[in-house]
């Protein structure tokens, strides 16, 4: 389970990356087409619309990782002088509210997704329908309740044996 | 209870929680949504929210900057251009007392001027420049102090994440931001500089310097730094001008930052996928953090207790002054213990209104952004103020030979500047404004 939850994590962010990359280069090509109007150009219809969309997807395939790595912002000034113990604890309390939040989080999309479905709401330009990116979106949030669920189960684990397998230090940020 | 008293309670249980280690951001979260829960009756309101929310939040594009700011902060340092920058600081400011370190600050400065976040800056440079510093004989405290007061450059120059947020918190325009960041940064790094010189008169057994090069050998040094000069003038200027929008700034910057660090053999796969992973975490925190202060915002106006708040201040008679020396000494505080960024977006929403209410003889475009930069050098004194500023901690884990307590006593130095600037700033806010028509 480690060994896939970690896979499905980076596997998650990197398709977010490589998403983002896209994003970047569909702007840059729009941001020329219209500097080349005159020569019968034009920038990429739709690209703000298209960001908005893709850029939710992206944030959705980057979170699981980052929970993962426990790289969400902390303040621990006031718990590490409380023995390694207590933090087990409290960590293992929070990554289970996370893991909640992030099941509930999905749950409420898909309910959110269907109810685009059915409203058959469509962005303006583009008339991309609005369920496609809620559709896209419900990929990462489930691989975020599978690596959540994982996470939280072996920090729970962690919090009862005190034994550490993993990094319980936040990431650089 | 009523309504604000329950909004007033809601900040001492939500800190409460934030100091047990919570994610920031999920504290903010779950505290919004307890709260609308309690003072809606039902959860029905949460229940829809969430339907469609967590997506829009996402779903936005003046946000979809921060990713690409971040991204092209982790590419800049693939390049070499960190190198460039810093051998060009050294050509011509090496031969000083203290020069080595002058440089690092320099060097920091040219890349904070491509790269909107601290934390990357300070760990870019110190790679290049905390070798250096040791060998050319400072002391591992003036050393690691300089480069995580370095490294706040990378956000108080523009691009900035921090001015980013702030910009869409209170719908100020963010090219005169990014415009009127440009003289304080720049003040920062003469600052920083000035204390350089001091520190190693005082501590004369600090540093060390090196022989003054020709100036021939300076402007070729110099020219090395094209890359970042073009960067910097293609995404601030054309933000600024209005050829671009902000994010097609950010891409513009990104693929070129991309494109110079693949020119000079510094990107290949791994590279770029290491880029990217660090990206994709570092976006990750900052979403969940703006998301739950959506929540926590969206609970707060449920209860009015920002306006009410904001009228009473004011209706106290307050001066102005006296209340804006109040806020940003609470950012001061708060910094040493939290993120700049949890810290704006948790406060800017009842602090702005204050702000707004109170006559500082401006238009509220210019107090906003004049505002906005005082609040941004408030918050990123935090990064570098002991116990907790997260650049110590960054330099400190490159640095191994270094006690932290050596980093602390002249970090402390610096802290004096930054303080003198935010004085400075206050009292003359024309400092500030004078670019922005």
């Amino acid at each position: 389970m480690k060994k896939l939850s970690y896979a499905l994590a980076n596997v998650s962010a990197m398709i977010g990356g490589l998403t983002l990359l896209a994003i970047i280069l569909m702007t840059v090509a729009s941001v020329i087409g219209r500097a080349l109007v005159p020569l019968g150009f034009g920038p990429v219809p739709g690209d703000y619309e298209i960001t908005e969309m893709a850029i939710a997807f992206v944030i959705f395939c980057f979170l699981p990782l980052c929970q993962l790595v426990a790289g969400h912002a902390t303040v621990d000034v006031f718990t590490s002088g409380m023995g390694q113990r207590t933090n087990l604890i409290l960590l293992g309390i929070w990554e289970v509210a996370l893991t909640a939040t992030m099941i509930f989080v999905a749950w409420r999309l898909s309910h959110g997704f269907m109810d685009k479905l059915e409203n058959k709401e469509i962005s303006m330009l583009l008339a991309i329908p609005a369920w496609w990116g809620y559709f896209a979106a419900l990929f990462p949030a489930s691989v975020g309740v599978i690596v959540g669920v994982w996470s939280a189960y072996d920090r729970v684990i962690t919090a009862v044996s005190g034994k550490v397998t993993r990094t319980i230090e936040g990431a650089n940020h | 209870m009523s309504n604000v008293e329950i909004g007033l309670m809601a900040f001492p249980i939500l800190l409460a929680i934030i100091f047990m280690r919570a994610p920031i951001g999920l504290a903010m979260l779950l505290v919004g949504v307890a709260g609308m829960w309690i003072i809606t009756g039902s959860p029905n309101i949460i229940m829809s929210k969430f339907k469609s929310e967590v997506f829009s939040t996402f779903a936005s594009h003046s946000l979809s900057i921060v990713p690409i700011f971040l991204l092209m902060g982790h590419l800049a340092g693939l390049g070499g251009m960190s190198q460039a920058l810093f051998k060009a600081a050294e050509a011509w400011l090496g031969h000083r007392k203290g020069g080595t370190a002058m440089a690092a600050v320099g060097a920091c400065a040219g890349f904070g001027s491509i790269c909107g976040s601290s934390v990357a800056t300070a760990a870019t440079m110190a790679q290049v420049a905390l070798p250096e510093l040791r060998r050319a004989g400072y002391s591992g405290g003036l050393s690691t102090a300089t480069l995580a007061a370095g490294g706040t450059l990378g956000i108080l120059i523009p691009p900035s994440v921090v001015l980013v947020i702030y910009a869409t918190l209170t719908e100020t325009n963010i090219a005169k931001l990014f415009l009127a960041a440009l003289v304080p940064g720049i003040m920062a790094a003469i600052g920083y500089m000035l204390v350089i010189a001091l520190y190693v008169r005082i501590h004369p057994e600090s540093a060390g310097s090196l022989p003054r090069l020709p100036y021939r050998e300076r402007f070729r040094a110099l020219g090395n730094v094209w890359p970042v000069a073009l960067i910097f003038l293609s995404v601030v200027g054309g933000i600024y001008t209005g050829v671009f929008n902000p994010t097609e700034g950010a891409s513009v910057g990104a693929l070129g930052t991309g494109l110079v660090a693949w020119a000079s053999g510094g990107l290949d796969w791994p590279r770029l996928k290491s880029a990217l992973i660090a990206t994709a975490s570092g976006t990750a925190m900052i979403f969940l953090i703006v998301l739950g202060a959506g929540y926590f915002n969206a609970f707060l106006a449920l209860t009015q207790m920002p306006q009410i708040v904001s009228q009473w201040i004011v209706a106290q008679g307050f001066g102005p002054w006296f209340v804006l020396a109040c806020i940003l000494l609470i950012y001061l505080v708060l910094g040493c213990i939290m993120d700049s960024l949890s810290m704006i977006l948790l406060t800017i929403p009842i602090f702005f209104p204050v702000m707004l209410a109170l006559d500082f003889g401006m238009s509220a475009e210019h107090m906003a952004i004049w505002f906005g930069i005082l609040v941004l050098i408030v918050v990123e004194v935090g990064m570098i103020t002991p116990p907790v500023g997260m650049n110590l901690f960054v330099i400190n884990a490159i640095d191994r030979t270094t006690p932290i307590r050596e980093t602390y006593y002249s970090v402390m130095y610096f802290v004096s500047t930054d303080l003198a600037r935010v004085v400075l700033l206050t009292v003359f806010p024309a400092i500030t404004l004078f670019l922005i028509p």
